[in-house]
């Protein structure tokens, strides 16, 4: 089977009659079933590493308001709106796909990835500026035991910053895989109107993506806004966010 | 209860709208709270409205509206993350190990931004027990 067809398998019974055997394809239920159960997996390691981050926020409640009150909240800002946008546009290519119109549905997978890549853009130039700033792992700032070492605290904050937003970078990197494969999937008509579980996966892995999201970008940026008060952001912010002097 | 059925996309993009509006004004919010109100709960507020957007993507655009199956087998995890979440925040939250942990504030600040975590336990000496350094902590807020 060259093209890899699908063909029923047909069991006969003890009186004569066929019968189509059911397969995996079309079990639609099991399908979004066990990728649920991978998402929860997904949940549990976030989740760990909420806990962490709750734990050293209350054992360093200061440290963590002046290093939030440091991160450049109208860049986070922009990406929480970009992936916003992108799970809309998931959401109605999935809607296109069922209802038809399959175009429309892979130029909807093409804007998601469009958002993905600027959501990633935009992250870059952050961490870039943080560099800058000398706020990266590995550099002096968040080093113990120098002259430019910031509070433990502070250490630990954008330990735990850095490491988070890498990992949901990562799996936006991911992501952007998933859907250029099911663009591949869709052209060769392995996805189609009536078998679109992939599809439905993948739109659920990208929800989850911006689900975790709603919760990383008020936890490190938000969260300092109280810290001597909090002025809405300006032009200025842009190349760097408020200083953070210690 | 299968999803794997045709839809009338006219029809049913106007719900994906009305989410998107809601999230975006639950969004708008999430800016301006910090300096219009509660503005002394700011981290609680924060996570509130994160977990109302959390809950709206889950039911609508995840689906998770009208699963039986799924509904509870998310519920029973995000149980099991919330229940060790909640023993580790009360553990920490009357820790009792500031003078000799490694990571406590006790141990680290020191009044000097170089006393980092390489402070040996014998070189901290704290005055305190560690839960009248809780309330002197908790009182700087």
């Amino acid at each position: 089977m060259s093209d890899h067809a699908y063909v029923p398998e047909i069991a006969t019974s003890r009186d004569g009659v066929e019968h189509e055997v059911q397969g995996w394809q079309g079990d639609f239920y099991g399908g979004k079933l066990g990728f649920w159960l991978f998402m929860l997996t997904e949940v549990l390691m976030f989740g760990a590493m909420f806990m962490v981050l709750t734990y050293y926020f209350t054992l360093h409640h200061n440290d963590f308001i002046d290093a939030s009150a440091s991160l450049n909240r109208v860049l986070g800002g922009f990406n929480t709106v970009v992936l916003l946008i992108s799970a809309l546009t998931m959401g109605l290519g999935l809607l296109k796909m069922r209802s038809g119109d399959v175009k429309g549905a892979k130029l909807m997978i093409w804007a998601t990835i469009l958002l993905a890549f600027v959501f990633l853009g935009v992250k870059a130039i952050e961490w870039s500026l943080e560099y800058q700033h000398g706020v990266f792992l590995g550099l002096d700032a968040l080093q113990s035991g120098n002259a430019h070492s910031k509070p433990f605290g502070q250490i630990l904050f954008f330990g735990m910053y850095f490491t988070m937003t890498g990992l949901h970078g990562f799996h936006i990197i991911i992501g952007i895989g998933l859907m250029l494969w099911l663009l591949k999937r869709i052209n060769t008509g392995k996805v189609t109107t009536d078998h679109h579980i992939l599809y439905w996966n993948i739109a659920l892995y990208w929800d989850l993506v911006h689900l975790i999201w709603v919760f990383v970008f008020p936890y490190f940026y938000m969260i300092g806004c109280d810290a001597g008060g909090y002025h809405m952001p300006d032009i200025g912010s842009l190349f760097g966010g408020h200083s953070n002097e210690h | 209860m299968s999803t794997n059925s045709n839809v009338n996309y006219a029809e049913e993009k106007g719900g994906y709208y009305k989410v998107l509006i809601g999230l975006l004004v639950l969004t708008t919010i999430t800016f301006i709270q910090p300096s219009m109100f509660l503005t002394d709960a700011t981290f609680g507020v924060q996570m509130l409205i994160g977990l109302i957007k959390a809950l709206i993507i889950l039911f609508y655009y995840m689906h998770l509206k009208g699963e039986t199956l799924i509904g509870w087998t998310v519920m029973f995890a995000v149980f099991i993350v919330v229940f060790f979440f909640s023993i580790v925040i009360f553990d920490v939250q009357n820790f009792q190990y500031s003078d000799e942990s490694y990571i406590s504030s006790e141990a680290t600040s020191g009044g000097s931004p170089t006393a980092g975590h390489h402070t040996t336990g014998s070189d901290v000496v704290s005055e305190h027990t560690s839960d009248v350094s809780h309330e002197a902590t908790h009182s700087e807020h």
